[in-house]
Parts: C-alpha cells; structure tokens; sequence
C-alpha cells in the first residue's frame, strides 16, 4: 500500500508469530507463510496465549472498564472490566465495537496538512508542532480557543492549563450530549449543577419520562444491569417500569405500560401524579412537600388529563403506584429534548421529591459530577466569536461539531475566519475535513489517560499495542508545542510527556485517599485494577428556594397539518461517532431493525392517511432545512408524531459512514433552548416522493401467527399457574409418547457413539446449554457486536441484508403482539443455534460437516462442508448462515476485512471461505481451550469455566451458559424454571436453549 | 402376442422402404440443421460462461435469498430427471407389456431419457457452494478417512441418477445395435467406420438374435423398477425433511406420475417436429399421439389428484405449519406460480378426454408446451415457495432469480439440445428392426394359406 | 509460574551446554557420559560443504539443527520454551540465542549473522516448513505434555531434528496420519483419544 503499512511491516514491527499472520490465509496451504520471532520476548507475552490489558472505554461518556485481549501484539477483542463498579465486566454493542475504531482503515495514518488547492498532504510531526508553534507565537492567547468533548480526568486538565499557560481561558466543551435539560432541572429544584447517580436496581416501581436509560443516556451498560437486577422476574416477583413517552424506544419496549401522551406533555404527568401523592399524603412524603403544593395545585388529574390526553384514572393509579414501593422516576433523555425538557425535568425532580426518593433512588455527590458537562450554548457562543473574528487559533479535540450542530448555525462558514484551525481527529470527520493541519491522536486503546465518569471512579487507561499508525497522543502534541512556545508557557506545565503528567496526577491522587504504599505498587495495582474505585460522601438534596418557580410547561405541538418530528439518538452511533463502524452499521437497528442507513418511523395509520408505503423516499421538511429519507411504518408510534435516529448521513467520516442515511441536524432550530440545548423537536411535513427502495432490513415477519417464539406472561398469571398453562403456548401439535421413547432410544444409542469417539477434560461428558431469560434480555443487541467480534463473522452490506444474506450468528428477533387493549406490545428473543439434540441439520447433510460432538455441540466443520445447504433449508430456526461470496479474500470484491481491519480477526477461529455454511459454536473455541487448560492443569471444569462472547457482555446478564449435565450448575437450575419453553418444541427437536418467558408486571384493572 | 391386429402405419412400408427412409434422415445435414446448432452451441456457451462466473463470485451472484437456499438449480434438476423418466417407461415398460405402438416412437424417448439424465446430472454441481469438492458426495477410499452419510438423501440422489444414467445409457446402446448394422450396410465414407464400430460386427445371425432379444429383455426388466425408483428417492429429498409442504408422504408417488407426466410431454414436443423434419409421419402417426395423448391424460389426472390430496393433508393433518404454508402457497406473493401450475398440470388435460384434440397434433403440441412449463413450475412451488415461507416468521424471505441462474437454465435447455440434435443426424431416431417386426413379411415366397 | 520453572530450567540447560562446549574444542568431542546421556556412541554433527543438496527450505540463517540438538544435545524446550505452555511452539527469540551467541561459535559465518540480525534489530524471516491449515488447530501444549500418558515425543512429528542439518517436513501431517496415530495410542493405551472433527476443526 501507498503508506507502506502493510501485514508484512506490522509483523516485523510487532515480532507476529506465525499464528496471527495465518488468520487470513483462507483455506490454501500451498503459500509460503513466515515466521517471525520476536528480537527479545516481551513481558507477559506468549504467542499463542492471550494477554489481557485493563483500560477504559471511550465511545461514550459513560466510561466503562475495559480487558482487552491482545494475541501476538495485536488487540483482537474487548470485554467488560469486571471489577469496574460501571459495567461490572459487561459491555454495549458500542463498546464491542471499539476496536474497530483501532483499527479502522480509513483513520489519519500520518499529520497532515490542507494543500491550498484542496486536500490534504502527508506533513512530518516536526514541521507540524513547528508550525503550530510559530503561529501561537505571533497571536494574542485569548484568541485561541480550544474545542473538546467530554472528557474528565489528567487530558482535560491539561487542556485547561495548557489554554492557561498561554493566556487563554476560551475552553469549548462540544459534547452533543450534555443533559442540559436535566442539569438545568437539579440547578432549579436542587440548587445543584451536577447529576446525580440513580439506582435502578433498588427502584421496584420505575417511571421514565422519556429518558431511554437502557440506549444512551448517561450509563446505559450500568443501568441495563441495575434495571435488569431492579425489574426482572425473580422467584415470584418483580419490579414495575412504566414508560412515558410518544414513541416506544427500545428502552419503551422493556416497559410493562408504555404511555404515549401528547408530545411534550410528559412533564404534566410528573406533575399531576406530585398532584395526587401531596394531596393523598401516603407514608414516606417529606414535610417539606407542601412547599410545593400551591404550584401543584392547578395540575389536577382532570386538567391534566384533557392536555395530555392520558385518562385521569390512570394518572391516579401511576400515582398510587408510584408511593407503594422503592420508586424512582428519570426523565432529561435526549429524545425528549424539546423546548420545556428542563421544565419536565424540574417536575420529575419534585415528583421524585415528594416520592421520598431523593438519598433513596437518587443519591447527589458532594463532589460536582463530571457527567454531562458543557452545553450548546457554548458552540454558539464560538460561532458568534469565530464570525466576530476573535478567534485565531481553534484547536478541535475528541469532537465533530460540524456534523452535529444544526445546519442553520453556520459553523462551516463561520470556520473560515479561523486562521488556524487545527484538528486531532482520529478520522477526517467533517470537522477535520474543514481543518489546516490533522494531527491524528491515538485511539483510547494506544493512549495514556485517565478519566473520571463519575465521583470516585478513577479509571485508567493504558496502551494495549503499538500505535497502528503514525499518530502521536495530543496530550503530548500539546506539551511539545509548549516546549516550542518556551519558558513562559513551559513554567507552569512541567512534565516532559503525557504519561508524566497522568502519573503525576496520580500521585498527588494517592496522597488524597492517604495510601501510604510505595507509588509503584499503587500504580501498578491500579493498572491491574483498571483504575481505583473510592466511595465519594453523598449529599442530601433539599429543595432549592428556586423550586416554587417550576411551571408545567409544555412543548407547543405545531399547529395545522404539520406532525412532530422527534430527532433520537440511535443506540447503535450514539451522535454518529460510531458510524464508521462496520459492525455498528451492519447491526441491525433494535426496534426498526434496518442496517445500514436511517429512516423515518411512521404510524401506519398516519402512513395510510398520507398515502406513504414502506421505503418510499419522504422528504421531511421542517422551517430549518429538509432531509430525504425512507419511510419506515412503527406502530409504537403516534400518530401525530414521527421520528428520525440520530448519527447517520456523514458527509466525511469514511467509507462506511459516507452518505449513508440522512443527517437530521438539518431539521433542527439553530438557537439554543432556555437551557442552552439543541432542540431535538420540531415541526415538519412531509412530502412522498415516490422513489422507492427496499429498505435494508433484517426482519421478515413481525408477527409470529401465534407460533409461541417468543413467549410471554405476567406476573399475576405466574402467581395462578392454571392460568398460566393457556399462555401464548406453542399450539404445535404435541409429540406422541410412542414417537417419544423410539426417539429416546434411538438418542441413547446416538450418545453411547458419540461417546466412544470423544475425550474430553472430564470423564462423564458434558452437555452445554444455554438459557435465555427474556424477561432480562432488553434487545440491546451488544451480543450481536460481541459475536461478531469473537467468531470473526464479515459484515456483508446493505445490498445483501436485503436479500437476507446477513452473516449474524445472533439474530435478536422482534416481535409485535396486540395487547389486550388494542395496545402494541414487543418482545424480544435472541434466536441462534439451538444445538438441538434432534438437530434436523444433522442427518441431511451428505459429508458429515454437521454432526454431533460428544459434548453436545451442534458443530460445523467448514472446512468439510461442500454447501449443499440442505442443512439450512431443514433447520426450523433458520439459524444457519452461508458465504455467498468470499468475504476473506483480500482480492475479492466482499472482502470484509480491509487492511488493517484484518488485525482483529480472533487467531482461534477460523476465517470462512465462500460457498460453506457456518452457524453458532456456543464458542467452541473458548470450550475448547479451558478444556485445554483443564487437562493440563489435571482438575476439571467448574460451573462458570466456560463463557461465550455473547454472554460475557450482555448487560442485562440475560444469557446463562454451561454444562447441563451438572445438575447443580446455574444452566441446569434455569432450565428446570417454570418459565422454562423451548421454541418450536412440538417439532421434537429438543433444542439446548432453554428460553425462559418474557414476565409483564401489569397494574391492577389492567388484563 | 407378436402377432399385430392391425397395422398402425396407415400405408404399409416393405422393408426396404423402411431402412431408406430411416437412413434418409441420417442423410447430409441442411443449412437449417447448421443454424439450429449453432444457436444452441452459441446459448450454451452463454450458460457456461454464467456458470464460471458464478464459480468464481460465489454462489451469491444467485438469486438466493434465505430462508430460500434452494432455487431454480434444484428446480431444474427435479424438472429434467422428471423428462427422463418417460423414455424408459415407453422403452422398457410398454416393451414388457408388448404393446407394439412404442416401437417407432421409444427410440426417441429413449435417447431423450440420456440426454435428460444427462442435464439433470450438473444442477447438483451447479449448486453446491463449492463445485470443487462436489466430488466428496461419492464414497471412495480418501486418506482423511471419511465417508460419506449415508443418511442423507442427497447421497441416495448420487446413487439414483447415476444408476439410472447407467442402466437407459446401456439400454439405448443395445437397442442401436441392430440398427446401426443396417445403417452401416447402406452407409459410406467415414460414417461407415463410426457405424461397423458402434454396430460391433452384428451380423444378424440366429444366435446374435437370440442373444440380443435376451440381453434386451434383461435391460428392460431391470430398467423397469428404475422408473419408480429414481424419482421416488429424488422425492425423498424433499420428503425426508421438516420443511412444511415438503414432508409428505404422497411425495414418491405423486413425483413419479409427475416425471412420467413431464417426459410424455417432453416426448410429444420433440415428436412433432421430428416426424415434420424428418418425413417419418409414415412411422409416427396420429395414432401414436393419441396413445401418448392417452398416457398424458391417465398421468395428468394423477397429478391433479395429487394436488387435491395435498391440500387435503395440510388441512386434515391440523398442523398449523402446513396449513400456514399452504395457504401462502395459493394466496401469498407467489400465488402465480402455484397457479400456473394448476392450470397447466390440473386443467389442460382435461381437454385430452376429447378424442378430437388427442389426434390434433398442432393441438397436442401446444399442450405439451403448456405442461412442461406447468411442470417446472410445481417444482418451483414446492421448493421455493416452501422455504419461503417456514416455521420461523421473522425470517422469512422473498426469492428473485437473477440472471445467472435464467442463463444457467437456458443453458441447461441448450445442451440437452445439443446432444439431441447430433444424435438425430448421426443414430436413427426411429427404430428400423422393431418397425420391421411389426410390418408384414416382404412377399418373395407366397403367402402360406 | 509454569514458565518461570521452564526458564530456570532452560537457564541450567544452557549453563551446562556453556561449560561443555568451552571444556571441549569444537569437533574433538569427548562428552562425559551423564552429559551424552546413552554413553555409547557420541554423535558429532558433519561437515556440510554441499547446503544444496539439504533437504527441505533453505532458511535465512543456515541454522543447524544436528549440531545443537544433536552434537551438544540441547534440550528443545531450552529454545522452544512455550511449547509445553502454549498452543502454539513460538519461534525461539534471537535473544534466547544469543545467551549462549554473545560468548560462544565466534568466527562461525551464521553466528556472526546471528549477531549482526540482533544487533541491527532486524527481524529474522524463517521459512515456515510445518505449515497447517488455519482451519486446523493443533494444540502443541496438549502433546507435548501427553508423553507420561501417551508417549508421544517431538520426533513422532518433526522427525530426528537433532540430525537435521536443516529442518524440513517429516511427517506428512495430513488428517489421515493424524487420525492413524490417535487411533493407536488408544489402542496402545487403553485410554480415550479423541477423534473427534471438533477437537481440531472449529
């Protein structure tokens, strides 16, 4: 390649032994491969074994602990940090996808600097931080300013002394995501700037006012675990989550009763159930409630009732239920975002208040919370500076402004009275595309830093590899310019390198929690660790004199033909940061399931009233701009509003996330809210204009024709089992006993063979088995990424998904069903290999390529495997997935792996060719190799040894797997549950998933 | 019963008259003859070249679209080992049975039956995702020390056709034999050596008669229970799996009387042309058609039955499955297939009770256009439209062939025509020797009163 | 832990090979019997003036086999110390070569290349002659270790490297062979070896 940075060089670098450098040799043996040691053995590093690294990730500001797998000096997965009090060792679908933020193909491989005709060209680091530095030299230092997003921890202290040192104090923090809104509401009620942390897992009775706390808002792997430990089904109880919001996000579809109520009304819901709690006076009301009461008055559950359009008696019983347990209400999510969101805030604060939940379910720091820091108003303010021509230099760290800002600010324009603008993109984003000079940082998993998500979580990161490219840590560009800048500057900066300067925080950190150890053993215990967890004070809130002022405003719903547009974030790009991830693009979209592209979510029924069929191409047009885009018909929809994701139509950002889908910033106010925020609402009409495609989606048919795929019932039916029986069953006719004992038989005999041909780590064999409790499972999807990650499976495209030839070994499946009062309800069920004991896809196949191992696996040999694909065409499940093309050849036009993508390929699994069939392994490799260990080390298996991708990252801890045969083990335990079904069970297949049923918990006079 | 009622020729022919006008069709070819074989040559080149690039893509230039993982190959395949079973049933089984009006018509279908076989052999290949390894579908002795699982209806399939290819290959050879000797007595030139090669020395003694009668009945015998086999395994295929409105029982019946339906029709397409061409309408009259039109009828009802019974079951059986799939079958996005299907295998053979159409030979001919068509059709039901349409609704699909397989298929017309057509000009297509067995002795001697 | 013990074993191999090969002069090998293990013959590795006519690739460094693990017996985990711990054997380091390459085999052509590679920081390129199939895994730490069970050795695969002047492919290492020698040590043991595909192909 032109950059010269080909395999063959980064194995000289990195000293790969011939393992990894055979992952992509495809099935030919015949060509010579090389093998190169390394000069001198790196600590802890054995080819053929896995090192694991402790960082911190960085996709979102929820900053999640990190075990990066690394083989022969290559990062090939991420996991979890288990001991980080975050994620608890779990991870999103985001997070899974980091790596490819490594390792993406279209990174800045080098500095570069804008040519005067356009374009950029390679520039050495030298004569980069040398121009820099002059350029700083001859201007006033408060005409520099300096963009980031949000970081917390050693980088955003030094970017503040940095700007200090150099007479500066213009700091933007662009992060598109601020919860300004909710800020606002705690600054109102609690006199607090600051976020406070919220425990789902104690809340028994859950109510988001459109907050989609399982997607993006603020910590969703850590509050999926709260929710799932707070709300799932556990031994005959459960929590009870009420979701208020005019569309059902996937966060809704979790929600025992999703209200849709007039958009941007959420906020008189708050009110009016604060209304009835003040008036009731159930036990657990602070005295200090009647504060509240005059403004509380006039939002009566009739009055409030007639504006939102939900029933008064409704409200009324939200209420009641809402003081009967451990409650807790959450609202401030960005897809509410509209003009009143701070108002809303303010009244889920009070609601929250009066609940007796504050100290309870929601717990403020003494320390000012990090999360959510900056504000919208902030890039404005730069706009009217960069217009004004007070602005020199911009720097621009960690954030694309020009991507995500409303069209109508004018960023673009406004850039070019810059003098100097300087970008440390890891991408040409479309910010950087707009920059002189491109001085590419490290990826998070290259780089020295730390970072606080939240007071007391001080995590560590530390790099995992060699820098993939030539890009150098800005922490670092920015102290060698202030060498360059001299002593004046250089005074109060003094570290020599980034990394200095990070350990000198933490040495001036231990010295705070008064650790008396040597630093070395306190450093490397936290590198260890990931970081250091400390319990920070709590502080109890009380109401701000400033609370009497909340008023129940609502956001004006526009008037005449037009519908509200709800701009949401999508749970897959977050802002559009994670566009240019394959895997992210290829995942299917958890409530529309479309890849590849965005869409507008329509009501059916508005659909027929506009004449709109399903991927005709609508032009949405709101006072501020219009976009393009497919429409896609949601019944979790009303039908007055309609929706678009967040994060797609990049017009830069690489060849993944190049135009695709529509940016829909371009509908949206350019001038700050009340609160400083963008609004994501807004007032559109739409046109048909009849072009049509047909949408890359991955679902068939979102109705299951009362086949009992994914089951359901609730938890006063669990309560009277004789009721439970008539539950949405499999109405396929039941096996015949005669039939049955023929089968058992015949599966004895079956056994014995298998028996006979294998040895295992123990003696009696084991059975692995996987249950699936759908009443956990959120469809978050991150186990689709993991699988991705760890099976090496290729992303294929949206022409292909559209004809259904998506390689995901987990295809997370939604259903609709009609609830009992015309309302729409959703499930979920995670369908993937069933490894039946029966396996239809067993005897069919004429080569033996499927067949059954020993210990119960449904296994695939590719390499056997001529793809007959009757296996396929027998498989009830339709679980088994084939190469059309040849996805790992680097000639091929559906390589999957552009160079350096290849890189994280998994060394243990190998890399299909075209034309064979492959399917889930329940991640044989990983059995494989602690059966491995086991023999060597001479004990046997424990529950637990064994861990697939899928479920070591769920956040929800939906998936439990091992071995049945154990009659203690977890598995066994879930597979006996009452809840306990197989799918398709009367096809006798007798799968080795069990799933267990999904538990609505529904309020009294409901079912 | 050798002795003939009445003559089916409506002019008798002496026997010499009999050798030359069959020997005449082997005669110079014309332009025509040149011009039809080079636009065959030239469309199965185009399939051939579809098929390279489909193996050096990858299957995926197909229309395949899963839960759909089998398509117009498979289609195909069923479609022409269903051609092929009429030539042996004429061949062999009317030939058991003695029923004398096969004789100047089974040539033909004999040779059609190979060619079909011949054709229906590469769809498994064209198929399998990787054609390279096709070959690991037979049991041979392999260092690897595998075999193959015999559990597996696609390995009873390899065993089935090739068998079938075997035995109506061996049986067509024996039946030229005469034949050719008598070619290769009025023959000249090259053709001469090609016919006292393939005609291995016949001399027409007693003994080689006696041997060759009996050699032929053999092959007859055991080319019977083929008809019913072949086709009754390539069933099971489908029969043998899960798939609902594929796991019936009926299948290897209603598969057989479906194959020889197809192959009568296919006989009658070639026919009509044939005896044009050729000026063979003295051998191939209309009352041969109507025989054949008889045994399209008798097949044709079958079929139909067939249908009827499925939808019975679907219903009957009270699987939700089954009657999911069937319902989709009549009334879902492919609702056109399925009923061209009906309406050509169910309904135009009713016209064939009239007796006006089964000797209208224009009439006849359209029909069994109609009838192949509707043939490759019901393969196209049952296979794609199936698997459309399954167990698991979210992920259910929509097939769309693409060009590739339109071209493979076309393709696939064109070899069959091929061989077709060079074995017309090169074998006699109409059987000399069991013509004259059953025209009246030349009178040298008179007649014994 | 494992690895440590190994590495202070190999340590002790190498100071052992040290002192032998300074005791005695290159060639004139006079092995003290506990050191030549089977005292009768010592095998003294050949001088090669003809490296054409060797068999199997010819490798950028013209390392000998038959001279280390053959003349001064050098254990093969001395330099393939993974082998026992991991799947995979891990090609040996050039600093695990230059323990003994920084005093010793001065003026030998290779040994100076040797050095000059670990001084120049270079990347020695060897010729892979084992090569499998990456859908095939062939875990080295399960049979190295399976010798008190299985009595399986180096050599059943790789042949006798320690008369190898240049390493080439012994066993055919084709399934068959593979399955063939599972096939008897079950037989010969008694004890269950897999042949199962999933045990190797996954």
């Amino acid at each position: 390649m032109s950059d010269g940075m080909n395999r063959r060089r980064f194995l000289k670098v990195l000293g790969v032994t011939g393992g990894g450098a055979t992952a992509l040799t495809g099935c030919s043996t015949d060509r010579v491969e090389k093998l190169i040691p390394y000069l001198v053995p790196p600590e802890n590093e054995i080819p053929g074994l896995a090192t694991y690294y402790a960082s911190t990730c960085r996709e979102c500001p929820a900053g999640c602990g990190l075990h990066v797998r690394v083989r022969e000096g290559r990062a090939v997965k991420v996991e979890g940090n288990p001991s980080n009090p975050i994620n608890q060792g779990r991870l999103c679908a985001r997070g899974q996808a980091s790596l490819q933020g490594l390792y993406n193909p279209d990174r800045v491989r080098s500095p570069m600097a804008r040519v005067p005709g356009g374009g950029f060209e390679p520039i050495s680091w030298d004569a980069a931080l040398t121009r820099v530095a002059e350029q700083l030299a001859t201007m006033p230092g408060d005409q520099v300013w300096f963009v980031t997003g949000k970081e917390a921890g050693a980088f955003d202290s030094l970017v503040s002394d940095w700007l200090a040192a150099i007479g500066s104090s213009n700091r933007i923090v662009h992060e598109p995501f601020a919860y300004e809104a909710l800020r606002q509401a705690n600054r109102t009620v609690f006199g607090v700037d600051s976020i406070p942390h919220y425990d789902f897992a104690a809340a028994r009775h859950l109510v988001s006012f459109g907050a989609d706390f399982l997607e993006t808002w603020l910590s969703p792997v850590e509050q999926s675990l709260g929710f799932s430990s707070g709300h799932s089904y556990q031994s005959g109880e459960m929590g009870r989550y009420v979701h208020i919001e005019p569309r059902m996000s996937m966060t809704a579809m979790s929600a025992d009763e999703w209200i849709a109520p007039v958009p941007g009304t959420e906020g008189l819901l708050a009110l009016a159930m604060a209304h009835v709690i003040v008036r009731d006076q159930p036990a657990g009301v602070p005295a200090d409630a009647s504060r509240i009461s005059s403004l509380l008055a006039e939002h009566t559950p009739a009055a409030v009732s007639a504006r939102t359009g939900v029933a008064a008696d409704v409200i009324e019983r939200l209420a009641r239920e809402f003081t009967q347990h451990a409650s807790l209400a959450v609202a401030g999510g960005i897809g509410a975002q509209h003009a009143a969101a701070d108002s809303t805030a303010a009244a889920v604060n009070l609601l929250n208040y009066v609940a007796g939940n504050l100290g309870r379910t929601v717990t403020f720091h003494t320390a000012q919370s990090p999360a959510g820091q900056g504000s919208y108003s902030g890039t404005v303010e730069l706009v009217e500076a960069m217009r004004s021509g007070r602005v020199g230099a911009l720097f621009i760290h960690g954030a694309n402004p020009v991507h995500t800002s409303p069209t109508g600010l004018g960023l673009t324009p406004a850039l070019a009275n810059v003098g100097l603008k300087v970008s440390f993109a890891r991408f040409y984003d479309e910010t950087a595309m707009e920059a002189d000079l491109v001085l590419p940082d490290h990826d998070p998993l290259e780089q020295w830093n730390d970072f606080e998500p939240r007071p007391g979580v001080h995590a560590l990161q530390q790099p995992v590899m060699r820098p993939v490219f030539d890009t150098r840590q800005t922490g670092d560009v920015l102290l060698s310019v202030a060498r360059q800048l001299g002593e004046r500057v250089t005074r109060t900066l003094a570290a020599n390198d980034y990394k200095e300067y990070v350990v000198g925080r933490w040495q001036a950190l231990q010295r705070r929690l008064g650790d008396s150890r040597p630093f070395e053993a306190f450093w490397s215990e936290s590198l260890q660790r990931g970081g250091i967890w400390v319990d920070e004070p709590t502080r109890q809130a009380r109401l701000a004199a400033t609370a009497g002022s909340v008023r129940g405003e609502v956001w004006s719903a526009p008037a005449g033909d037009q519908l509200t547009l709800i701009a949401y974030p999508s749970p897959a790009f977050f802002d559009g940061r994670g566009a240019n991830r394959p895997w992210l693009q290829e995942l299917p979209d958890p409530v529309t399931k479309v890849t590849w592209s965005s869409w507008i979510e329509i009501n059916p029924a508005t659909a027929r009233r506009l004449g709109i069929a399903e991927g005709e191409f609508i032009e949405v047009t709101s006072e501020h701009g219009s976009v393009t885009v497919p429409a896609y018909l949601y019944p979790g929809i009303r039908e007055d509003t309609v929706a678009i994701p967040i994060g797609q139509g990049h017009a830069a950002f690489g060849r993944y996330a190049e135009n695709r889908g529509a940016n829909v910033y371009h509908l949206l106010a350019a001038n700050a809210t009340g609160f400083g925020a963008v609004e994501h609402y807004v007032g559109v009409t739409l046109r048909n204009t009849k072009d049509h495609e047909r949408i890359a989606k991955t679902e068939g048919n979102s109705r299951q024709m009362g086949r009992g795929i994914a089951q359901a019932t609730t938890l006063q039916a669990l309560a009277n089992p004789e009721e439970h029986q008539e539950e949405h069953g499999d109405h396929a006719a039941p096996v015949p006993d005669h039939i049955e004992e023929i089968i058992d038989e015949w599966q004895e005999d079956q056994y014995h063979e298998w028996m006979q041909r294998g040895n295992y780590a123990r003696e009696d064999l084991p059975r692995w088995a996987m249950a699936v409790d759908l009443s956990k499972c959120t469809g978050c999807s991150a186990c689709v990424t993991a699988c991705y990650a760890e099976n090496n499976i290729p992303t294929v495209g949206p022409d292909l998904i559209r004809r259904g030839r998506e390689m995901s070994w987990i295809r997370i499946e939604r259903y609709f069903e009609d609830g009992a009062h015309g309302e729409i309800e959703s499930r979920f069920l995670p369908m993937i290999c069933q490894h039946c004991t029966n396996a239809p896809c067993e005897p069919v196949c004429p080569v033996f390529a499927a067949y059954h191992t020993p210990d119960g696996l449904n296994a695939q040999v590719y390499n056997r495997c001529v793809g007959t694909r009757y296996c396929s065409n027998n498989c009830p499940y339709k679980v088994r997935y084939f190469n059309w093309f040849d996805h790992q050849n680097e000639a091929d036009a559906a390589y999957a792996w552009p160079d350096p993508l290849h890189w994280l390929l998994n060394p243990d699994v190998t890399v299909r060719v075209k034309g064979v069939m492959e399917k889930c392994t329940f991640c044989v490799q990983r059995i494989r190799d602690k059966q491995h260990q086991a023999k060597l080390s001479g004990d046997l298996l424990v529950d637990g040894d064994v861990v697939p991708a899928c479920q070591q990252t769920c956040p929800a801890d939906a998936i439990v797997f091992g071995d049945i045969n154990d009659p203690d083990s977890r598995i066994s335990q879930h597979a006996r549950d009452s809840r306990g079904y197989h799918v398709l069970d009367g096809l006798n297949t007798r799968p080795a998933v069990t799933y267990l049923k999904k538990v609505r918990n529904i309020a009294e006079g409901e079912a | 019963m050798a002795t003939i009622v009445q003559p089916l020729q409506e002019t008798l022919p002496t026997y010499n008259e009999v050798t030359r006008d069959v020997a005449a069709t082997l005669g110079r070819p014309k332009k025509g003859y040149y011009v039809l074989l080079g636009v065959v040559l030239f469309v199965l080149a185009f399939g051939a070249g579809a098929l390279l690039y489909q193996i050096r893509m990858g299957l995926g230039v197909a229309g395949y679209a899963p839960p759909v993982l089998w398509g117009v190959y498979i289609t195909t395949f069923v479609f022409w080992v269903g051609i092929a079973h009429s030539g042996t049933l004429i061949s062999a089984i009317l030939y058991l049975f003695r029923s004398t009006w096969r004789t100047s018509v089974y040539r033909t279908a004999e040779a059609m039956t190979v060619f079909a076989v011949m054709t229906a052999g590469l769809f498994p290949l064209i198929h399998v995702g990787r054609i390279w390894y096709a070959y690991w579908l037979f049991p041979y002795p392999n260092q690897r020390q595998l075999w193959v699982n015999f559990k597996s209806p696609l390995v009873w399939d390899v065993f089935a056709v090739s068998t079938y290819f075997t035995v109506s290959t061996a049986f067509l050879i024996v039946g030229l034999i005469p034949d050719l000797a008598a070619i290769r007595d009025v023959s000249t030139g090259w053709r001469k050596k090609l016919y006292r090669i393939t005609a291995l020395s016949w001399q027409g003694t007693d003994q080689q008669w006696r041997h060759y009668t009996r050699a032929y009945l053999y092959l007859a015998a055991l080319a019977t229970p083929l008809v019913l086999s072949v086709h009754s395994v390539v069933s099971w295929d489908f029969a043998m799996s899960i798939v609902p409105g594929w796991h019936a029982t009926i299948f290897a019946p209603y598969f057989v009387a479906g194959a020889i339906y197809s192959g009568v029709a296919m006989v009658v397409t070639l026919l009509v042309p044939l005896r044009k061409i050729f000026k063979v309408e003295r051998y191939i009259t209309t009352r041969h058609f109507d025989n054949l039109a008889k045994l399209l009828l008798l097949t044709g009802l079958i079929v139909g039955y067939a249908y009827g019974v499925e939808y019975f079951m679907a219903w009957y059986s009270g699987n939700q499955f089954e009657r999911a799939s069937f319902w989709n079958r009549a009334f879902g996005e492919y609702w056109w297939a399925t009923w061209t299907m009906i309406l050509c295998n169910g309904v135009l053979p009713i016209f064939l009770f009239f007796k006006k159409i089964r000797r209208s030979i224009p009439a006849l001919f359209v029909l069994s256009l109609f009838v192949n068509l509707g043939m490759w059709f019901e393969r196209f039901v049952i296979i794609v439209v199936s698997l459309s349409f399954e167990y698991e609704p979210y992920a259910m699909g929509h097939y769309t062939p693409t060009w590739v397989e339109w071209a493979i298929l076309l393709g696939s017309f064109a070899w069959f025509f091929m061989w077709f057509l060079l074995f017309a000009k090169n074998f006699p297509t109409v059987s000399i020797t069991e013509v004259k067995e059953i025209t009246p002795m030349p009178r040298k001697r008179p007649v014994q009163a | 832990m494992t690895r440590r013990v190994l590495l202070s074993a190999g340590i002790l191999t190498a100071a052992g090979a040290l002192v032998f090969i300074l005791g005695a002069p290159r060639g004139a090998a006079q092995g003290s019997p506990q050191q030549t293990g089977s005292a009768d013959t010592v095998f003294e590795a050949p001088e090669i003036s003809d490296t054409a006519a060797l068999e199997g690739p010819r490798q950028p460094i013209f390392f000998r086999h038959d001279v280390h693990a053959g003349q001064y017996e050098i254990d093969c985990q001395y330099c393939h110390v993974n082998v026992e711990i991991s799947p995979k054997p891990g090609i040996p380091t050039l600093s695990s070569c230059m323990n003994c390459h920084l005093i010793v085999g001065s003026g030998i052509a290779e040994v100076d290349s040797v050095r000059a590679y670990f001084n120049e920081g270079r990347a020695v390129e060897w010729v892979e002659v084992h090569v499998l199939s990456q859908f095939v895994h062939f875990p080295h730490h399960l049979h190295v270790n399976a010798e008190q069970d299985f009595d399986v050795v180096c050599e059943d695969c790789h042949g006798q490297v320690n008369r190898m002047p240049q390493i080439y492919q012994f066993a055919p290492l084709k399934m068959g062979w593979c399955l063939d020698c599972h096939k008897e040590k079950a037989v010969e043991t008694g004890k269950p070896v897999s042949t199962d595909c999933s045990v190797c192909h996954y």
